[in-house]
């Protein structure tokens, strides 16, 4: 987490508290943007577009495919250190109660 | 395009070492009897065949538990399925690399979700989707507000003949004039296609476009009676501005994007 060490590490800018705040909004942030997959999946969707359009060839989208299939792990992966839920992977109809 | 919504309750992740006992379930179909739809299954052409109870049926075939990517070839191989089943039944499409653990596990999806799978498949009979993304050629649209808004015309006009005193100010407003004359045309353009098509279809869906060209994304439930109806008015839309704006036309689909049953699913452990 590149950006929270600058943070931790960056000059005495203000009173304490204020740095305690700032660290948790980061925080916050910092994990926002590791767990969320809807930027990764829209570019997927642009890619796509472009296929369908006739402006990149077949080679171009399965290269770069490959990289947003990289970021979509990532993604997952950060998701499950967190203990969030992901998509993907066996499920099964949960336990206790019926349908709706 | 959205699928059914799966809630996945918080679990920590099981480790995915697979058995390859696995069922990857493509959607969900009426019929009281099993059925083989041929080795066209996701992950290097397995056999794709029916788990069933009473008269609905998973339309399933075997697979290691993993997490499938998205990848072109993965989602294509999960749409050739549906669009193979869906030559013969209406079906509900299930989303993207659900993967169950075991025949059991399927078998008391649709045991649970009986109800509700019967009431969508009845909903959903002899209905079909169509996508539709407009896209349009901003410099071409621009000419054309320049054109036809006086207003615009004017300013512009007087922009360039006084070039050098010509003020910031004058600038900006001109800016702001031929952007909201876009967003109004492009309102307009949308407007048009949906009440075009309002006769031929049962429901429509506005989704998020996707880049800076785009005005439309939308999806259009059809009765399969109304297939060729529908197809001539998108033809008879394009064409009339061809000039202006890109038509993509897409499907039949399954009915992605109208089908909205939550599953309560959890991590198999």
């Amino acid at each position: 987490m590149g950006l929270l060490t600058n943070i931790l590490l960056a000059p005495f800018l203000g009173p304490v508290w204020g740095t305690q705040w700032t660290l948790e909004k980061v925080d916050r942030v910092v994990r926002e943007q590791l767990t969320d997959d809807t930027p990764i999946k829209e570019d997927l969707m642009a890619l796509h577009l472009q296929l369908e359009m006739g402006e990149i060839d077949d080679a171009e989208y399965v290269r770069r495919e490959a990289g947003i299939m990289e970021r979509l792990r990532e993604v997952r992966e950060w998701r499950e250190r967190f203990g969030m839920s992901t998509g993907g992977g066996p499920v099964r109809v949960a336990d206790g109660d019926e349908e709706e | 395009m959205s699928e059914m919504e799966t809630s996945t309750p918080q679990t920590p992740a099981p480790a995915l070492t697979g058995s390859g006992e696995g069922k990857y379930v493509y959607c969900i179909i009426r019929l009281d009897r099993s059925r083989d739809f041929g080795e066209i299954g996701i992950g290097g052409r397995a056999r794709v065949f029916t788990i069933n109870h009473n008269d609905l049926a998973a339309v399933v075939s075997d697979t290691p538990i993993v997490i499938y990517d998205p990848t072109r070839e993965n989602v294509l191989a999960h749409e050739f399925v549906n669009e193979t089943v869906m030559r013969e039944f209406t079906l509900i499409p299930m989303s993207f690399g659900t993967v169950f653990r075991s025949e059991k596990d399927v078998a008391v999806l649709l045991k649970s979700t009986y109800q509700a799978f019967t009431d969508v498949l009845e909903k959903m009979r002899d209905k079909i989707e169509f996508g539709l993304k407009i896209l349009w050629d901003r410099d071409k649209v621009v000419a054309s507000i320049e054109r036809d808004n006086d207003e615009i015309r004017r300013l512009k006009d007087e922009i360039t003949r006084n070039a050098a005193s010509s003020t910031y100010f004058a600038r900006m407003q001109l800016g702001r004039l031929v952007e909201a004359a876009m967003e109004e045309a492009s309102n307009r353009y949308v407007a048009h296609v949906h009440d075009q098509l309002k006769d031929v279809s049962v429901a429509s869906r506005s989704n998020k476009v996707i880049g800076d060209r785009m005005i439309l994304n939308a999806a259009f439930l059809v009765e399969r009676k109304d297939e060729r109806a529908f197809d001539e008015k998108v033809k008879e839309i394009s064409l009339k501005f061809e000039d202006l704006l890109t038509f993509k036309y897409t499907g039949p689909w399954p009915p992605y994007n109208f089908v909205n049953i939550k599953l309560k699913l959890e991590k198999a452990t």
